[in-house]
């Protein structure tokens, strides 16, 4: 019963549907991105928003990056998106659709075009450096357990400085919402 | 498949992100833009991680397990900060918060 | 002959695709039927525990009501779960008119999703991991997220006050209880020194003086953790005593409430799913996962021990949610995040001292002072503030 077929398909994703098995998640990724980011209804635009974080998830793990992509989807799907949802939920829920009122002197029109120019700026050096013509290495895999060695190893110090940040993020974020007492 | 096609999808997520952080008053949909602009960093570290030499380093991976960290913690922080300022002026929209405008 | 019967399901898929083989079909087909075989199967399985559960729920609490529940149709109301079945695909499906209809018809297949998705990575018996890859537990937990995207999708997707506000409390208290949930599942995966499910199993494997199973649940640590773990397994899974989203005295139905027929069913069907799931990840974590609790019990096939030690913990959870009342939702997130968030460190922290302690009587009184003077210290806190004076009836003489 131990499957190969799933086995592949978790560990070496390449071998088994080639490059589709990216470009599909990415596509995904790329359209619900886009379509949260016009949406006029916050919460179609949170939604779609989960819908891209679940699929830059599956991007990763397509990539070869199994772990980053299970703890992408964990944090990205089970906390960041629901607590967008709550914040959403708590801060207007009379005026839900109302939104896109433009940001003083810039307006969608102005993102728009600066985005365009940063994609356009990044999209040329993207195609003509040499260096990003590189074709793909044969399978690559990060096993949790040389994760897991590289973080209390070489890691180590970085690790307890983000361990410091969440905790103060944690207390720092009760502390700001907290009602204020009269 | 050559790393072009990774940088590209990622080029375009980190520009849909500036763009929805500025052009959306929202400061909701600001604070999503942001995010957005930091996954499309971490498919950039997981691209580079992935097409190099020396796949048994893991510094991209790494880094992008603690990006991923930091922008948890940066989302928390900054709803709540959302959620107070909504209490004090009962708007999200970002040019309402503009008391200490000179 | 014992030995056949525990690999028979393994020996059945390869003789099926060996007579497959023999006409020539080439390899990539075979790896896909052999990929569809055993998910129909694992689905088959689990839908017919579901089935079984339904009916066997409604017996039990019955029996503990002392009155005869479902017992019309079949023998003993076994073939009630058909009857409902009927009922609810039959029924009209209604939509509210101002409910948003795309995310109002998407939630239910948003749930369901997930709750098979996990059940990929459970060892169900020996040698019988359907996916085995490194980071089967965080799998677990990372798809398992998907369901509070559902519930939230159900309660506003509703366009009504009562989903909401069912929906919030649901997000609210599945967020709270992941916490110690995943710390009280790493506990198990430190010791074993792997986030692989199947090798979690083989870490306890072996008995003590010849017939005590070396089971995580049987240390100190390992019955703390195992503790939390079910707690907040019931709170995840939205059951009594934590089932205050659907609680129908104050929400109606919850997130649930606008929802019928088919619908309706998919999601009661996905929370049953679901609470098998997470039981059966309860075997693996903490009670041994598909081995026999004597030695010489061994020889029945160890996908039955699995699935015994799984359905007894969802008899706990059915006589749980017989006895015990439903909590507050301020008491609910107070007791998560001040009582099981504690405890779970302490569980974690005593785990790494039975670990560098030896794993002798020594270590076994370090890690049990580590669990127990918080435990002490916190459940006293916690009896005093919420102190319950006795009750007196005025006219109960």
């Amino acid at each position: 019963m131990n499957c190969e077929f799933l086995k592949t398909f978790f560990t070496d994703p390449m071998k088994l549907v080639g490059e589709w098995f990216v470009i599909l998640p990415a596509l995904v990724l790329l359209l619900s991105t886009a379509a949260a980011v016009v949406v006029r209804n916050l919460i179609h635009a949170a939604l779609l928003l989960t819908l891209s974080f679940i699929a830059l998830g599956i991007t990763f793990i397509a990539l070869g990056a199994e772990f980053v992509g299970f703890v992408q989807l964990l944090v990205y799907v089970g906390a960041v998106a629901m607590i967008i949802v709550f914040a959403i939920l708590l801060t207007r829920p009379d005026q839900l659709t109302k939104s896109g009122s433009a940001l003083s002197g810039i307006g969608p029109a102005g993102g728009a075009a600066i985005g365009f120019a940063l994609l356009a700026a990044l999209l040329t050096f993207v195609f003509s450096s040499p260096m990003a013509r590189k074709p793909l290495p044969a399978s690559v895999s990060a096993p949790v357990a040389a994760i897991g060695e590289a973080l209390m190893g070489d890691y180590v110090v970085v690790l307890i400085v983000i361990g410091v940040l969440l905790t103060a993020a944690l207390v720092g974020a009760a502390v700001i919402a907290m009602e204020d007492k009269p | 498949m050559t790393l072009q096609i990774v940088l590209a999808i990622s080029a375009v997520l980190f520009a849909l992100g500036l763009a929805a952080a500025l052009s959306r008053s929202n400061a909701i949909m600001i604070l999503i833009g942001i995010e957005l602009m930091l996954g499309a960093a971490n498919l950039n570290f997981i691209a580079f991680w992935r097409f190099s030499d020396n796949p048994s380093d893991l510094a991209g991976i790494m880094f992008a397990i603690f990006a991923i960290a930091v922008a948890a913690a940066e989302a928390a922080v900054g709803l709540a900060i959302i959620i107070l300022v909504h209490r004090k002026i009962k708007s999200v929209e970002a040019d309402d918060a503009s008391n200490l405008k000179g | 002959m014992m030995a056949l019967l525990d690999r028979a399901p393994v020996e059945l898929l390869h003789w099926f695709l060996g007579v497959l083989g023999s006409f020539g079909v080439p390899a990539w087909i075979l790896a896909i039927i052999s990929a569809l075989i055993i998910i129909g199967t694992i689905i088959g399985v689990f839908l017919g525990l579901f089935a079984l559960t339904s009916v066997m729920e409604r017996k039990i609490l019955a029996r503990v009501q002392n009155r005869y529940g479902p017992n019309r149709v079949g023998p003993f109301g076994l073939f009630q779960p058909v009857a409902d079945g009927i009922k609810m695909i039959t029924k009209e499906d209604l939509v509210p008119r101002t409910a948003d209809w795309v995310v109002h018809l998407l939630a239910p297949v948003v749930m369901m999703v997930p709750a098979l998705m996990v059940l990929a990575i459970l060892p169900y018996g020996r040698g019988m991991v359907p996916a085995e890859f490194d980071a089967g537990i965080l799998y677990f937990f990372a798809v398992g997220a998907g369901t509070e995207v559902a519930v939230f999708m159900a309660g506003w997707a509703s366009n009504n006050k009562y989903s909401v506000l069912g929906a919030m409390r649901a997000i609210a208290q599945m967020i709270s209880y992941e916490l110690p949930l995943v710390i009280s599942a790493i506990v198990a995966a430190m010791i074993a020194g792997s986030l692989s499910p199947s090798a979690i199993v083989a870490a306890q494997s072996g008995f003590a003086f010849g017939f005590l199973p070396q089971w995580f649940a049987f240390t100190p640590w390992g019955f703390a953790a195992a503790f939390i773990f079910y707690i907040c397994a019931l709170a995840e899974s939205n059951r009594s005593p934590f089932d205050l989203p659907e609680g129908e005295s104050e929400l109606v139905a919850g997130h649930l409430t606008e929802y019928s027929g088919f619908k309706y069913a998919t999601f009661f069907m996905a929370e049953y799913v679901g609470m098998f799931a997470i039981c059966g990840m309860f075997v693996t974590l903490f009670l041994g996962g598909w081995q026999a609790p004597l030695p010489f019990l061994d020889i029945v096939p160890s996908w039955c021990w699995f699935f015994g030690k799984a359905c007894f913990v969802a008899f706990t959870m059915i006589w749980v949610r017989a006895t015990v009342p439903r909590l507050r939702i301020d008491h609910l997130l107070a007791f998560a995040w001040k009582f099981l968030l504690p405890m779970s460190f302490a569980a974690f922290l005593s785990a790494a001292a039975w670990h560098y302690a030896g794993r002798g009587p020594l270590a076994w009184l370090t890690s049990l002072a580590i669990v127990g003077i918080p435990y002490l210290v916190l459940g006293t806190a916690f009896t005093n503030r919420f102190a319950v004076s006795r009750r007196t009836y005025q006219f109960s003489e």
